[in-house]
């Protein structure tokens, strides 16, 4: 396996940059897991720990798409990127912006009254979940992205070679980048606040990403196994039809209860009931496809992409939908329960994505046939089950929370301290066990195709 | 089905969809201050404060947020604004075992931060957070309440104080208060929490009647765990 074009290596330097995220990410993570039960563990507060948790896996994920989509579009178009420079320049500038904003979280950690206002916006910290990231730097952010899908764009035009894919990922690109712009005003309302902060969060993952992470798996299926185009791309219409019919109406789900108008129960709860369906027709595609193609090129990339399928339907489709309807929202929102839901939802429908290109792409980037794949595959299942096991902990907690707080009306830091105390022990320990997966899938990325003497053995 | 079949339903059918979704947030923008009280510089300054300390990196608000700390939405409702402003200022002095750090908050940004979190317990939020039914239930059927019980309950104490494991953890327990304070402590205490308990949040009960303060503190009394079994 080797690249055909060399400009597609500049998708290493958007990886490396990402798996070293996701490291911090879980760090962090354990950090704040362990503030669960001692809250004063660390010297940044909990708050800090969250915010850096979150974005780190945002941001890592997001620069793992830019990495994947350079390597995928020059190789649609069968020709170099537009400008190699530019590709470079916009790296560089993305890791300078991400570095300073994660500095000034630690700064507003430590020095709380540092968070001034300059020209109306909070100088390090919006204070706004997910979002976090200063007015500047989403200005910066957006011109990155800008500069990133100009050079997607001109390097299509160059062969002018429209492939379903490349159309999809790039339409799922612009709509991730346009629905950035909601998050960027400041309204005096915390219910509109909410409302237009939805269209960001819930629009990236449920929509945008959904329909990225549905391109990206005709590609891999492509790569790993040599499904005919043909196929993969008519199933990947039909599957990202279903997330934006779906998906759009979806949102509803979330403007049950911030002060929205009732009709969203109706609208929220029939429209995200059926968002499961478009990720359960992933993993019948995946399953599939990969019948009726009886020659593996990538075992691991295979591996993963179908893992991917399936713990995208699993994270994002079951465990969403179990506390999607309003009669069971209104006890579960809020809880633990969302918690739970969004790390196998997160785990399995995007960061599994990133993985599974990564392990497609990588072989053919630093050109090695064959490589040891005895680390990908325990990083994969030390990840899956710490992951698994520390959802059903959050799942237990989210249960007990519900039970306790809501229909008894127990205290809520009665309910944290003394209750849930044993899961968030155990959670504190699968966090350990997924760290170690992590671990041993970072020394993979750093080592894979540099030991081919062992490979053979 | 063809693929270009496929492609053209995806691109107008989303565009449909998205269509609806932008005709519904019209409206929705437009019935949203009727749903809530209006907006003063007071609760707009609050909202920045909100922001600029990051309260959502612990708490939640509408139910969204961190999941680490108890959500806000009807907080102001809850419990007693003084004690809240106490709390703001320096979580550990109100109770020493808070898990808030003093985050620097001053007198005025916690006043902002008050009128602000008011505003957000009076939004019609479709009846979130539920009344916990099972909590609402105990203890009314077939049976009489007390005056000092229905006083308890009128006043909200039970949002800060805790008894046979129902009700608040920022304040002292009562489950068996009755055995520890006598009457003469009780009604001073009401009127004047301050100088019974150095530092106390509890705002002062003067405005109560007579009657009622005594009738609270029969019941304060009654409190006495073995009598109960």
């Amino acid at each position: 396996m080797t690249i055909k074009h060399e400009s597609q290596k500049i998708a290493q330097n958007f990886y490396t940059f990402a798996v070293l995220l996701f490291i911090v990410q879980v760090l962090v993570g354990i950090i704040a897991a362990v503030q669960f039960i001692w809250p004063d563990f660390f010297f940044l507060n909990f708050n800090t720990i969250r915010t850096l948790h979150i974005n780190a896996l945002v941001v890592w994920l997001l620069v793992g798409f830019m990495g994947a989509t350079y390597y995928v579009i020059s190789e649609e178009s069968e020709t170099e990127l537009w400008s190699l420079p530019l590709a470079k320049f916009q790296f560089w500038a993305t890791v300078i912006t991400i570095t300073t904003v994660v500095l000034g979280y630690i700064i507003m950690g430590l020095y709380p009254q540092a968070n001034i206002l300059v020209f109306g916006t909070r100088l390090l910290n919006e204070g706004r979940e997910y979002i976090e990231a200063p007015r500047w730097a989403d200005i910066m952010i957006v011109v990155s992205i800008l500069l990133f899908l100009l050079n997607c764009f001109m390097t299509v035009l160059k062969t002018k070679k429209w492939t379903g894919i490349q159309g999809v990922l790039l339409g799922g690109l612009v709509f991730l980048a346009l629905m950035y712009l909601p998050g960027m005003m400041y309204v005096k309302s915390m219910v509109k606040d909410q409302f237009w902060w939805w269209w960001v969060v819930h629009l990236w993952v449920e929509g945008a990403w959904e329909i990225i992470a549905g391109s990206l798996l005709a590609f891999m299926l492509m790569k790993t196994i040599g499904a005919k185009r043909e196929v993969v791309e008519k199933w990947m219409y039909v599957e990202v039809c279903l997330v934006l019919f779906t998906g759009i109406l979806g949102t509803g789900h979330h403007y049950y209860w911030i002060g929205t108008p009732e009709y969203w129960l109706w609208v929220g709860g029939i429209f995200s009931s059926l968002e499961p369906i478009p990720l359960l027709l992933m993993v019948w595609n995946a399953f599939r496809t990969t019948r009726e193609t009886r020659n593996v090129e990538n075992k691991v990339g295979l591996y993963y992409t179908v893992a991917n399928a399936i713990f995208n339907f699993v994270g994002a489709g079951l465990w969403g939908v179990i506390h999607t309807l309003p009669q069971v929202n209104k006890w579960t929102h809020g809880t633990q329960i969302t918690t739970a839901h969004a790390h196998l939802a997160f785990y399995g429908a995007y960061v599994l994505l990133i993985i599974a290109m990564i392990y497609v792409t990588l072989p053919s980037i630093r050109g090695v046939k064959e490589f040891n794949s005895s680390r990908a595959y325990q990083s994969f299942w030390w990840m899956t089950i710490s992951m698994v096991f520390n959802v059903l902990t959050l799942t237990g907690a989210g249960m007990v929370q519900t039970y306790m707080e809501r229909l008894m009306g127990l205290d809520y830091v009665a309910v944290k301290a003394t209750y849930n105390l044993w899961f968030w022990i155990l959670r504190a320990i699968f966090g350990v066990g997924f760290l170690i997966g992590v671990g041993i899938f970072v020394i993979d990325y750093f080592k894979l195709g540099k030991e081919t003497a062992q490979a053979k053995a | 089905m063809s693929n270009k079949t496929a492609k053209n339903l995806f691109i107008y059918g989303s565009l449909f969809f998205f269509v609806i979704f932008v005709a519904l947030t019209v409206d929705t923008m437009g019935k949203l201050d009727k749903r809530a009280p209006e907006i003063t510089d007071d609760v707009n300054a609050g909202k920045m404060a909100w922001h600029k300390y990051d309260c959502i990196g612990c708490h939640t608000i509408f139910g969204n947020g961190s999941y680490f700390a108890p959500d806000m939405t009807k907080v102001a409702e809850k419990k007693p604004k003084e004690y809240l402003k106490k709390w703001l200022m320096d979580p550990k002095a109100v109770n020493p075992k808070a898990s808030m750090p003093k985050l620097g908050i001053s007198s005025e940004e916690a006043d902002k931060l008050l009128a602000f979190l008011e505003w957000t317990s009076k939004v019609d939020t479709n009846g979130w957070p539920p009344k916990p039914i099972l909590a609402t239930a105990a203890g009314v059927g077939g049976q009489e309440l007390s005056e000092g019980q229905k006083l308890y309950r009128s006043l909200g104490c039970s949002a800060c104080h805790m008894m046979n494991g129902i009700g608040g953890t920022t304040a002292p327990e009562l489950t068996n208060v009755g055995r520890k304070r006598d009457k003469a402590w009780f009604i001073g205490h009401f009127k004047n929490p301050s100088a019974y308990v150095p530092n106390s949040a509890m705002p002062s009960y003067e405005k109560l009647k007579e009657q009622e303060l005594n009738d609270l503190t029969d019941y304060m009394l009654s409190l006495k765990q073995e009598v109960k079994k």
